[in-house]
């Protein structure tokens, strides 16, 4: 039983990860159509996946609806916000426009997800200044550092700040915009590189760790 | 059959967006654009039905995306069509939903290991490629260009690769940071400053840029051809909160005298 468990899981691994590996680095006719086949796979193997969440999500409601805990009523706009969807995509064929009209489901994305979705992180717009007031107090050189560059990033894209800067420092010949373009293409990519260098360092040890069975916790207990 | 035919032509017709529905439209995303907002001055019942009703929508979108792109023409059409090879994967992503039911759990493993394999697979070459050669390769390539470059570009050049270094150095623990390395490391420190502030900055610009839209659209659907939505709707939010505020002053002064 350990063999159909455990080993087989773990061949599993090794063999698609090996494989996948090596497809990368052999032109063939073979490996490219291996690779095309696996990435449909995944797709198909990804939307079961998302069935698992799906039926997590809708049990964890029932399970609030029926034994009426506290808020069990809200829980059933879970229900509703995804009938609002579905039944719309239904009808008809999860297409948002017909002959340049817009369907059931268009409205529901334009007026129900789109609103909904726009406003959640426009909110975030609130909290991030109140996280930039404590972030922004200066205590040390690093922190000026990232007040400047974030100060100088937000004040060149508004137009006030743009004549703020032309009042006080058009004597360097320097527009605010040439400012933010040296940030970003010069110092901010020497920090982003350096992340992104070490970044790809761990995944691709982490990747090595999973395909030769090393790092196994995804696999659970037994 | 005919009665059925003429029944769902009915239902049909209902849907059929017209300028009506543009109205409803307009005020279903006042109102639930206002109640996401009201958060900001406190949690309230409206806020929370709004949120319900986002994860709710976004899972339906999602489930209606991945119907139409993946089960219908991946899975169930090929299937029709007697191409029984696109079994392999269903098996795997059902086996997935062995979770749910403890004794055979264990099935999900093999759903698991496939994707985990695949990725695994993947991340090798193009964590290579993408981040790390090219990365490396971004940083020296223009300094073999440098007689071809004006001063300040030679400059920048190699103010990034003393920045990629330093933050290296930064991320090297193999060594301990004193001395020579330390002050190195500490000027890395400066590089990540301005690259999360110049991130910090941005992600600040698209959430506002965000706002700016959501505020037009509150304008927009404030005209008369709306019927006036987001007044209407931003009146009604006040006078709940004024009225539940009047209605809980008595019971808080009470909870407050029995502590």
């Amino acid at each position: 039983m350990k063999f159909i468990k455990k080993q087989i899981p773990l061949m599993i691994v090794m063999v698609v990860g090996l494989l996948t590996l090596a497809s990368y680095y052999v032109p063939n006719k073979h490996s490219v159509d291996y690779i095309e086949l696996l990435s449909k796979w995944e797709n198909i193997v990804m939307a079961f996946a998302f069935l698992l969440g799906l039926i997590s999500l809708f049990y964890s409601h029932y399970n609030k609806i029926s034994r009426k805990t506290d808020g069990w009523g809200y829980s059933l706009f879970v229900y509703i916000g995804f009938l609002g969807m579905v039944v719309p995509a239904m009808m008809n064929g999860g297409r948002q426009m017909v002959d340049g009209r817009l369907t059931m489901l268009g409205w529901s994305f334009n007026y129900i997800y789109n609103a909904l979705s726009a406003t959640m992180f426009a909110v975030l717009a609130f909290y991030i200044v109140s996280t930039a007031y404590r972030s922004f107090r200066i205590k040390s050189k690093q922190a000026f550092v990232l007040f400047l560059a974030a100060f100088v990033l937000i004040l060149g894209k508004v137009p006030l700040g743009q004549i703020i800067w032309d009042f006080l420092l058009g004597w360097t010949h320097a527009t605010v915009s040439e400012v933010i373009e040296w940030i970003m293409s010069v110092p901010a990519v020497a920090g982003k590189r350096g992340i992104m260098i070490g970044i790809s360092i761990g995944a691709i040890v982490t990747s090595l760790k999973i395909i030769f069975g090393i790092e196994r916790q995804y696999m659970g207990k037994d | 059959m005919e009665l059925f035919a003429n029944l769902w032509a009915w239902f049909s017709g209902l849907f059929v967006i017209t300028p009506a529905w543009m109205t409803l439209g307009a005020w279903v995303a006042v109102g639930l654009t206002i109640f996401i907002f009201s958060f900001l001055y406190k949690d309230n019942p409206f806020f929370k039905i709004a949120e319900h009703l986002y994860l709710g929508a976004g899972m339906g979108w999602w489930f209606q995306v991945y119907l139409y792109s993946i089960f219908i023409p991946k899975v169930w059409d090929p299937l029709m069509a007697h191409q029984w090879g696109v079994i392999i994967p269903a098996v795997l992503g059902i086996s997935l939903v062995t979770q749910f039911i403890p004794r055979i759990s264990w099935m999900s493993r093999y759903g698991f290991t496939f994707m985990m394999g695949y990725g695994a697979g993947l991340a090798v070459p193009a964590g290579l490629s993408t981040d790390f050669i090219a990365q490396i390769g971004g940083t020296i390539e223009p300094l073999s260009r440098m007689a071809s470059m004006t001063p300040f570009a030679i400059f920048n050049s190699l103010l990034v690769a003393f920045g990629v270094i330093c933050v290296l150095f930064y991320f090297f623990f193999s060594v301990e940071h004193k001395g020579a390395v330390k002050k190195v490391s500490s000027i890395g420190i400066y590089f990540l400053m301005i690259y999360f502030g110049a991130a910090f900055g941005n992600t600040v610009m698209a959430r506002f840029s965000l706002l700016y839209g959501r505020f037009d659209e509150l304008y927009t659907y404030s005209g008369s051809n709306y019927f006036y939505a987001t007044q209407v709707i931003l009146i009604s939010m006040v006078l709940y909160f004024v009225v539940h505020a009047l209605a809980n002053k008595g019971k808080k002064g009470t909870s407050e005298e029995a502590a």
